[in-house]
């Protein structure tokens, strides 16, 4: 099983992949290992393979503006590319804003 | 009939605004390109968002001002806008653009493909939430833009939002 778990920075992510999927290994902050990517000078989208069968928590940084620095453009752009790809396959997606866990792909496992 | 779709960069806005377009439109398509085309990222999603319209039958127009000045010669079943982000942006810095009459232009504008068509689908952008400081100029912009969305969700029959691909109904349908 495969969880996508989007929102804000600081926004509890971790802490409710946790405490609503503890079976699954947790991958932290997907864009900051699409920024390591890049800076590495591969392509983010190899990643997709490594978190099937995790619980993966990822910040939403599209909705600022077009950032000036073509590599921050470039960061910006990776991270929702991948982000769609993940979701795509996942069995849920959940978006969390202030803590609280929206269910926009599949349904809240039973507990 | 309006429907309006935002999301942030990157969120597969495009695809779902297309694929709504083609559901609600059955013959005549015209896509309408605000973008300039230049640099080599808006060139890759030039390329990108063409592939993904190829053999949906859409007619292109580069269109990057002055919908309000905008007279095509024939009607159309669907007409999909991209996007507004662009749009205001070339309509506020670009040297031919309307500059301080850019909101009300707009707005005409799109009242005019509405006139032209009987299905109009826009997407927009969200650019609302860096929480990052800019200067005026750009701080004008993103409150144009926010002001832009909110007039066309009032007109609109459907608002969604594009999120990692997934399309959210916004308003849960109560008041569409």
């Amino acid at each position: 099983m495969t969880v996508l778990l989007v929102g804000g920075a600081y926004q509890g992510k971790a802490a409710l992949a946790r405490q609503l999927y503890p079976a699954l290994p947790l991958i932290r902050d997907l864009h900051a290992r699409v920024r390591n990517e890049l800076a590495a000078g591969r392509d983010p989208m190899a990643l997709l393979d490594s978190l099937r069968g995790h619980a993966v928590t990822c910040d939403e940084v599209g909705c600022g503006v077009v950032p000036v620095d073509r590599a921050d453009e470039t960061y910006r752009e990776a991270v929702g590319r991948l982000c769609c790809a993940v979701a795509a396959e996942a069995d849920a997606v959940v978006r969390v804003t202030a803590g609280v866990p929206q269910w926009i792909r599949g349904e809240k496992p039973c507990m | 009939m309006l429907i309006l779709v935002t999301g942030g960069a990157a969120s597969g806005k495009s695809a779902h605004a297309e694929r709504l377009l083609c559901e609600n439109a059955a013959g005549a398509r015209l896509y309408l390109a605000t973008m300039q085309p230049f640099g080599a990222p808006a060139q890759r999603r030039i390329v990108r968002h063409r592939a993904m319209r190829q053999d949906k039958g859409f007619q292109t127009i580069e269109r990057p001002l002055d919908l309000a000045g905008f007279a095509p010669a024939q009607r159309y079943d669907g007409i999909l806008l991209e996007d507004m982000g662009n749009l205001l942006a070339n309509e506020l810095f670009s040297p031919a653009g309307s500059k301080d009459a850019a909101f009300d232009s707009i707005l005409v504008g799109i009242a005019r493909l509405q006139d032209c068509c009987q299905t109009l689908v826009i997407v927009t952008n969200e650019v609302f939430s860096d929480g990052l400081d800019y200067p005026a100029e750009t701080v004008r912009y993103i409150r144009l833009l926010g002001q832009l969305n909110t007039a066309l969700a009032a007109r609109a029959e459907a608002v969604y939002q594009s999120v990692c691909g997934i399309l959210l109904p916004i308003g849960e349908g109560e008041r569409r």
